[in-house]
């Protein structure tokens, strides 16, 4: 609260915006402001409630990609309690996107892009658990359809909760099983630009994966050379695969400024990793087991408790 | 194993973008035809401000036949425009059909785009749904995603009208129509009481709405020159 205002005279002046102007009086135009306003006001709820929603999205996606930075090797099962962590986290999100999907349907989903900068957040959750399962980038399709389940649980499980809280009468249970069966419950679509902004960030992670696993395993991670048959693959070869990938692709949605600025942190992340590979080669076969090379100039994550 | 990134998957992207980039050129194409539309109606209707009130009949028709020529355009656009999400490319033409809503909104205050006024019967507002009867395109869509004039669109090419109404006010005393002057100063303030409705956000249109109080000061203004010099009409003013 600021100080008490007076007016002129010093007598008190009561809260309340303009006070010099009561209700303006009504004219012709009048009720169609009105309408319009109610118009307005439905749109501005709505974009209140998505960015609120998105906030949250955001901020559970950002703690899955914590929890995956504490993962040192690519392989097909996440350490069961990152897999844990991660699912706790997916469960919540799941529920949001239930909450989300009914107000970006159709016209709306473009219209507030701008407020859903948590899928981009999602994206890059998603693509580097995928990664760091399976050492490949996860397609546009499967991931819509990932995020289409996600939904899809999200509201199968606030639809289960609810019935728990609520004590439903007979009558009311099954009239509402059926108004939902027709429609089938909307889910929440991703754009391409989402898919793309998502997986710029990807690099990001993947070199901040690299970085750690490297100093604290001394391998720079990739698959197995007991694969059998196939060359092994390490991190690095990826990382310039993605930074070729970019390279080719023409600018893409969004505008050409953002697009560039994204492109320009993701040529440094790869070279970052290119030299990791170096150091690796260079020094990995010189360095005693168990020596841990000073870390001080690499870019990594938060310190962190090892096992 | 299976390769970082799928050959299909760049592929798709990329036809994907190089789609985006033409429906982009050709929507740049339409709007440069749309904005030469309207800036020569726009033209046109600049006129107002050394066109006295018995010649509007012959001026206005100029000024409708620009509007029919944005009208077209504008149906170009929308065909065009509707195969694709609406709010994805919308930002592309909204200032451009902002200021077509404005040509026709002043056409219309002054007279003309009606059977029943006459040019020189000033005062009568479009609303929302009869803009979009004039361009033929959908208002305020929320059923579906296709081509339509949104609120927004309509009141900022409103407030636009506003702007040129003020200016209006003090060339039509120049002009001898102190009348003139007089109704649109009732217009303008009985449009600020309706913008004072609306609960704005700090958006754009906000800004623009704010602007409208120093309208509202220019014409006040002119008639107050008007009455202390007794040179209001009969029956206006106090």
């Amino acid at each position: 609260m600021s100080g008490v205002k007076r007016d002129w005279s010093g007598k008190l002046k009561r809260d309340g915006p303009k006070p010099a102007h009561p209700a303006p009086a009504r004219n012709a135009f009048t009720p169609m402001f009105e309408r319009l306003r109610d118009e307005l006001d439905e749109h501005h709820d709505r974009r209140e409630r998505i960015v609120k929603l998105s906030r949250d999205i955001t901020a559970l996606s950002k703690k899955i990609i914590f929890s995956l930075q504490r993962v040192r090797k690519i392989e097909p099962q996440l350490p069961k309690n990152i897999q844990d962590e991660v699912d706790a986290r997916l469960a919540e999100i799941a529920k949001l996107l239930a909450a989300l999907a009914p107000e970006i349907q159709g016209l709306n989903r473009y219209r507030y892009s701008r407020s859903l900068m948590c899928l981009e957040e999602l994206v890059e959750a998603l693509t580097f658990a995928h990664y760091l399962k399976t050492q490949t980038l996860i397609r546009y399709e499967d991931l819509c359809a990932t995020v289409e389940d996600l939904t899809r649980q999200g509201i199968a499980a606030v639809a289960t909760s609810s019935e728990d809280q609520v004590m439903t009468d007979a009558a009311d249970g099954p009239k509402q099983a059926d108004a939902t069966k027709p429609d089938p419950p909307a889910t929440v679509s991703l754009t391409q630009d989402d898919y793309l902004y998502g997986i710029f960030d990807l690099t990001g992670e993947m070199m901040r994966f690299a970085t750690t696993t490297l100093a604290l395993t001394g391998v720079l991670a990739g698959s197995e050379s007991s694969t059998s048959g196939d060359e092994p693959r390490t991190i690095l070869q990826d990382m310039h695969d993605l930074g070729s990938f970019f390279e080719m692709l023409p600018v893409g949605g969004g505008s050409r400024f953002q697009w560039e600025k994204k492109l320009e942190v993701t040529r440094q992340s790869v070279q970052k990793v290119e030299r990791l590979g170096y150091d690796w080669i260079i020094r990995g076969s010189e360095k005693p087991k168990g020596w841990v090379p000073d870390l001080s100039a690499l870019d990594q994550g938060p310190p962190e408790e090892d096992e | 194993m299976a390769p970082m990134i799928d050959p299909a998957l760049f592929e798709q992207l990329k036809s994907k973008i190089e789609e985006d980039a033409s429906v982009r050129k050709e929507l740049d194409q339409i709007i440069d035809e749309l904005n030469q539309h309207v800036s020569f109606t726009q033209g046109i209707l600049s006129r107002v401000h050394s066109t006295p009130r018995s010649k509007y009949a012959p001026w206005l028709a100029q000024v409708e036949d620009g509007i029919k020529k944005e009208v077209e355009t504008v149906g170009k656009l929308a065909s065009f425009a509707s195969q694709y999400p609406y709010y994805k490319y919308n930002h592309k033409w909204t200032r451009t059909l902002q200021d077509a809503i404005s040509t026709a909104l002043l056409c219309a205050w002054l007279g003309g785009l009606s059977e029943s006024t006459k040019p020189g019967d000033v005062g009568r507002l479009l609303t929302l749904e009869d803009v979009g009867a004039i361009f033929s395109v959908p208002v305020n869509l929320k059923d579906r995603d296709a081509f339509h004039i949104t609120i927004e669109e309509y009141l900022l090419g409103l407030i636009s009208v506003v702007d040129d109404l003020a200016r209006l006010a003090v060339n039509s005393v120049t002009l001898g129509d102190n009348a003139l002057a007089v109704q649109i100063s009732s217009f303008i303030k009985d449009l600020h009481a309706g913008f004072q409705v609306l609960n704005l956000k700090n958006d754009i249109l906000r800004k623009r709405v704010d602007s409208i109080k120093y309208a509202v000061k220019k014409v006040e203004d002119v008639v107050y020159d008007l009455s202390l010099r007794n040179l209001l009409p009969q029956g206006e003013g106090q």
